[in-house]
């Protein structure tokens, strides 16, 4: 039972210890600088007179959601999570895994840990330096309530973006790409029944709750939801565990190609 | 070990092994068959990669596809190279014997023995991104074998390796098998087997078209129908010899009356009789050959009698 746990752990440590390559250090980098970059501009559009820290505190945190646990998370997903299972059956490396005792589901589970940690650490760090820079750093709700968001988008997102790459494993990113932009983008703002079956719209919902911003979620509702934190959190806790389930179910069962002749 | 009932995998409208039937205990065999003959569809139904279409595969008395636990007792060396230039042999090893479920320090000791068992022990610490094809292909054969299982399948195993590696290949394998252990070995190069088993499974269009020692197919293969080539000055004078017997289905004279084409019912016959012919009547030829000088020529004439065409 135990190795149940630290096998996956072992396929992390493993997939890290390989990431560790000048490119996707280059990726980790810019996904940090993006949101930081845009939010050191955002910043200094502000005059400093122009409102009160508290007053600068909604648009300010808002843009900070829209572009660390909105963007930046599902970026660094799509690149990470995305192709766990598509990069192995193109480098003709599938099969090795596959022949293993646990090698289909460890290595799903690993590789859906080694996206949430890469990609939750561009989040973290984005967050740190964008509280820094805009004079955020006593902010200690905003803090909180970004990490967490951070966390709870890399959670479910990486769940979601498994579950593409195990159905779809010929023409991935371009359906994790075409399911974003339609699904999480859009149908999340739809004020419609219909939203609240996306990752973005729960997690919106407790980002007006966690913030207070009660003003915002009351002239839009449908956008930020109604409902209190705990039912986001479940809901949210019951996709992850729903995808990585039928994840799990799929990689077991497909009969992946092995790209071998004879 | 192995036991395959009527197994046929399709993909889609293309078969890839047809009503295959066959019973194997453990012990050395060779896998011979022409590219696209099979071969490795039949391996990845041995290690539950794929679920056979009709029919049931047994590995150790147990289904690979649904028992993932009989996969701790079989090792695969695939025909795919291996692609991860940042990590060493080691590394990699030890991550392959740990989706076994092998404790963490266990798994250390074995991926060191297995390298060190393919003479990789000096280099096994280097990045793999810089190794030679040899080097990898050794890497790829210490992690079929590390986890210690009791059958080893080798698809192409001495693909990329040089003269001094194949020669260490070859006595590790005897080694293998010398131990009372499994192993399927397959390849389209009949003296790369020949050099370790003289049990042989010959696999064509999907279907196992014969099973046996070298003796034994070599008979098969000699009541088989052939086309043969008869090539020097004086073949157009065998004609008369052919014309008045009737293990003959035609005769064709080509490249200038030089080279005689037969096609034999029962090539048996030939054999026993061409030498005296020839001396006898004082001819000159050069040689004597399968028309095509190639195996497939032979897997034709062998899947068209397990049809029961001849």
């Amino acid at each position: 039972m135990i190795d149940w746990i630290l096998m996956p752990l072992d396929v992390m440590r493993f997939e890290i210890r390989r990431s560790l390559t000048p490119g996707r250090i280059t990726m980790w980098l810019l996904l940090v600088l993006f949101p930081v970059v845009l939010m050191a501009r955002l910043h200094s559009l502000i005059p400093d007179t122009a409102m009160t820290a508290d007053e600068a505190l909604l648009p300010l945190g808002a843009t900070l959601y829209l572009l660390v646990p909105e963007v930046t998370c599902l970026l660094g997903l799509l690149l990470w999570a995305t192709p766990a299972i598509s990069t192995e059956i193109e480098g003709q490396t599938w099969v090795y895994l596959a022949l293993r005792q646990a090698g289909r589901r460890t290595v799903l589970l690993g590789k859906y840990l080694t996206a949430v940690v890469w990609t939750l650490s561009a989040a973290w760090t984005a967050i740190a330096i964008s509280m820094v820079l805009i004079g955020a750093t006593t902010q200690w709700r905003l803090w909180w309530v970004m990490g967490s968001l951070a966390l709870l988008s890399c959670v479910a997102h990486a769940a979601l973006y498994v579950l593409i790459g195990v159905i779809f494993y010929r023409r991935t990113m371009a359906t994790a790409v075409l399911y974003t932009l339609i699904v999480e983008y859009g149908v999340s703002f739809v004020p419609a029944l219909i939203n609240k079956f996306t990752i973005n719209y729960r997690l919106r919902g407790l980002l007006a709750q966690w913030m207070d911003w009660d003003e915002m979620r009351s002239r839009a509702e449908n956008v930020f939801g109604a409902e209190p934190p705990q039912t986001h959190l479940f809901v949210l806790a019951g996709m992850t565990i729903a995808f990585l389930g039928v994840s799990l179910y799929r990689v077991e069962r497909t009969e992946y190609p092995t790209q071998q002749e004879g | 070990m192995i036991e395959l009932n009527h197994v046929t995998k399709m993909y889609g409208n293309v078969v890839g092994v047809n009503d295959l039937t066959i019973t194997l205990p453990a012990a050395a065999y060779g896998l011979i068959g022409p590219n696209g003959a099979g071969k490795t569809t039949l391996i990845n139904l041995l290690i539950g990669h794929l679920r056979p279409t009709i029919g049931s595969v047994h590995v150790f008395d147990a289904t690979p596809s649904r028992d993932r636990r009989v996969l701790r007792q079989i090792g695969l060396c695939p025909a795919t190279d291996v692609l991860y230039p940042n990590v060493s042999a080691l590394e990699w090893v030890q991550y392959q014997v740990r989706l076994h479920g092998i404790a963490r320090r266990e798994c250390k000791r074995l991926a060191e023995s297995a390298l060190e068992k393919v003479g990789m022990s000096a280099v096994m610490h280097r990045l793999m991104g810089t190794y030679s094809l040899g080097m990898r292909q050794r890497t790829k054969i210490a992690q079929a074998i590390a986890h210690e299982p009791q059958l080893l399948i080798l698809d192409e195993p001495y693909n990329g390796l040089d003269p001094v590696g194949r020669s260490d290949m070859t006595q590790m394998l005897k080694d293998w098998t010398e131990a009372g252990r499994g192993l399927l070995f397959a390849s389209h190069v009949l003296q790369e087997i020949e050099s370790i088993t003289s049990s042989f499974l010959l696999i064509f269009g999907g279907r196992l078209l014969a099973s046996g020692t070298a003796t034994e197919i070599e008979s098969l293969l000699a009541k088989t129908p052939q086309e043969i080539r008869i090539i020097g000055p004086d073949a157009a004078k065998l004609i008369q010899r052919f014309a008045n017997v009737d293990w003959v289905d035609s005769l064709q004279l080509t490249d200038g009356r030089r080279e005689l084409r037969v096609s034999l019912r029962d090539p048996t016959q030939l054999y026993r009789e061409i030498a005296s012919w020839i001396a006898s009547d004082g001819l000159r030829i050069q040689r004597v050959s399968v028309a095509d000088g190639n195996l497939a020529a032979i897997f034709e004439s062998l899947l068209r009698h397990h049809r029961g065409e001849t």
